[in-house]
């Protein structure tokens, strides 16, 4: 796009290139290099770039001591089971606003879509007493329902927006071969709505995994904490600081949805954006 | 009951649905029938109670709440009427969240969007590596807050934090500093962890937006002699413009409930001097138990958001 002619410009362009990539990038770096530093290496005033004796120890520790293994799988559970329900719940009701007509319906979707006006901490102050008088408090069914809280809203715009590009003639076909709509739906239109269904899913699933304010406040006991307080919890310690160790088990609470990412990225990032830009 | 159909279809033309040329044949909707509008609210009821549950409910909740004293130590709430609102209206401790979370929000979507749109602008530039740069860039943003916030609290540590090895090497400053533990040192380090952890999201709208830029004029204005700056300042930006509005509002938004970096990187300190209204209200509510003044400060708070929100969903609706 642009005409890099002069060695001028060819700098300029270069040198905020190199200095955004610094800002987006170092801190990713110094964080897994400090995992694998030993203590002194890491407490050092002449810190190096690069460790000079590569160390497992904080990762060792990390994980033979404290829960973080539990915990990685108490978060496993609430959030995928979350982005599931999520995604069903969403590509129902997506297909619904897209593709049949009904008095109530722009209201109804308004109402949904409306739903990010409320802050999440806001709803907590009910959600608390609501999951404690039906006996949910800290556990990993209550977790899972209230995850919902976050991502439905944007899900339901995104397979709304999906499923109407679905071509009508596809559906009006099967119709007319006397299949019924939830034939239709789960046969013809799902397959082919696919896409659109992990994105969402991914979408969710990636809001449960990092939040921290709903698996802070509604799990309290040791047993059922999920990862991003479990490290807040365990690392955040004024008296002892291990940094190495908080690196160590950062690497290990980021790893899966890294993974996950890194697959499907291209597919899931152009869903994200086709929400708010046309 | 044909023709009741038929004009319910004339006057939903102007719905979402109504746009896409392949509906409105009419003939779809002439034989809608009425087991197939069932399927339409049946299929809607499970989104629909996931919503009234978990949203709608305790919203309203909330929103009475407001009106209650109900503290750990009342055992049923009391209607006060807007006793809590005059608390809030005349403690400047409280009064002082917004003006916290107005610098927090207007920091941290400003430096977002000067930071997205340049980095956005360099990756929409043809090079090598650009690929693996475009996908590396969605690190931050997918990263659990928790590990964001850890990543930063380390850079910044008051002793071996690089970021101060970094500015001592550098000659800027002579002595380490505590950027955690004062006040505007706070402040900054919230502002870019939360920027740091957006700007993927907004490269990815202003590249979105960029596909549609229409290569023709940029290559007529290069041969009447433009400089790459005029470009992006006549023709680039313009073109962004809708972008710029409906991200500046989604920006807003995110940043106005962001708690989870905040409560990480500072816990809303030193003192209060990072203390936004998602924090003011956690507090309140977990660790003083304060439910009315919570709700109450929530009220607010949804009102503070409502603008945006609206104007938001206007625009989203508006194109289709």
């Amino acid at each position: 796009m642009f005409e890099l002619r002069t060695w001028k410009e060819k700098l300029g362009f270069s040198a905020l290139l190199v200095l955004i990539a610094f800002f987006l990038f170092f801190p990713v770096y110094w964080a897994l290099i400090s995992a694998f530093k030993d203590n002194g290496e890491l407490y050092s005033l002449q810190p190096t770039l690069f460790p000079a004796h590569p160390y497992l120890g904080h990762f060792v520790t990390a994980i033979m001591e404290g829960n973080i293994l539990l915990q990685l799988g108490n978060s496993l559970i609430t959030s995928s089971s979350s982005a599931l329900l999520n995604a069903i719940l969403a590509a129902l009701a997506g297909y619904s606003f897209a593709k049949f007509d009904y008095p109530v319906k722009k209201p109804l979707m308004l109402l949904i879509l409306s739903a990010q006006m409320f802050p999440f901490g806001v709803l907590l102050i009910s959600i608390y007493p609501m999951l404690q008088a039906v006996g949910l408090l800290d556990t990993r069914l209550g977790l899972t329902v209230s995850y919902i809280v976050f991502a439905l809203p944007v899900s339901t715009y995104m397979m709304y927006s999906y499923f109407k590009q679905v071509p009508n003639e596809l559906i009006e076909a099967a119709r007319v071969d006397g299949a019924s709509n939830f034939r239709i739906f789960r046969r013809i239109v799902m397959p082919i709505s696919l896409p659109a269904f992990i994105t969402v899913t991914l979408y969710a699933f990636m809001w449960s995994w990092n939040d921290l304010l709903y698996s802070m406040t509604l799990v309290t006991s040791e047993e059922n904490r999920t990862i991003g307080p479990g490290l807040l919890l365990r690392y955040i310690n004024e008296n002892n600081a291990d940094w190495g160790g908080a690196m160590a088990a950062s690497f290990l609470a980021a790893a899966p949805v890294v993974l996950v990412f890194a697959i499907l990225q291209k597919q899931f990032i152009g869903g994200v954006t086709s929400g708010a830009v046309k | 009951m044909v023709s009741d159909n038929k004009a319910k279809t004339d006057s939903t033309r102007g719905l979402p649905s109504g746009s896409n040329p392949g509906q409105s044949s009419g003939r779809k909707r002439g034989s809608l029938k009425r087991t197939d509008r069932l399927f339409a609210y049946v299929i809607l009821v499970p989104a629909m109670i996931a919503f009234g549950v978990m949203v709608a409910y305790p919203f309203i909740d909330a929103m009475s709440m407001a009106f209650y004293q109900y503290t750990i130590y009342d055992v049923e709430p009391t209607f006060i009427g807007f006793d809590n609102f005059v608390t809030i209206l005349t403690d400047p401790y409280v009064l002082g969240s917004w003006v916290t979370t107005a610098i927090f929000v207007v920091g941290t979507t400003l430096l977002t969007m000067i930071l997205g749109l340049c980095w956005a602008l360099l990756m929409y530039q043809d090079f090598r590596g650009r690929g693996v740069l475009r996908t590396m860039t969605l690190l931050p943003w997918i990263l659990p807050s928790t590990v964001s916030a850890f990543i930063w609290a380390w850079m910044l540590n008051g002793k071996y934090g690089i970021v101060n090895v970094m500015l001592l090497s550098m000659g800027i400053i002579s002595d380490p500093v505590q950027f955690l533990s004062n006040d505007v040192g706070a402040m900054m380090a919230v502002i870019l962890t939360r920027s740091w952890i957006s700007i993927p999201l907004f490269m990815s709208f202003f590249l979105a937006g960029l596909q549609g830029m229409d290569f023709q004029q940029i290559e007529a204005a290069r041969i009447v002699g433009a400089s790459n700056f005029t470009i992006v300042r006549r023709l680039i930006l313009p073109h962004l413009k809708p972008v710029f509005l409906v991200t500046g509002a989604l920006g807003m938004i995110g940043n106005l409930q962001q708690f989870d970096i905040i409560y990480a990187l500072t816990g809303g300190g030193p003192v209060r001097a990072t203390s936004v209204l998602s924090i003011e209200v956690f507090r309140q509510a977990f660790e003083n138990w304060d439910l009315g003044m919570a709700s109450a400060i929530g009220v607010l708070w949804v009102f503070t958001l409502m603008p945006i929100v609206v104007y938001y969903l206007r625009s989203l609706f508006k194109e289709d």
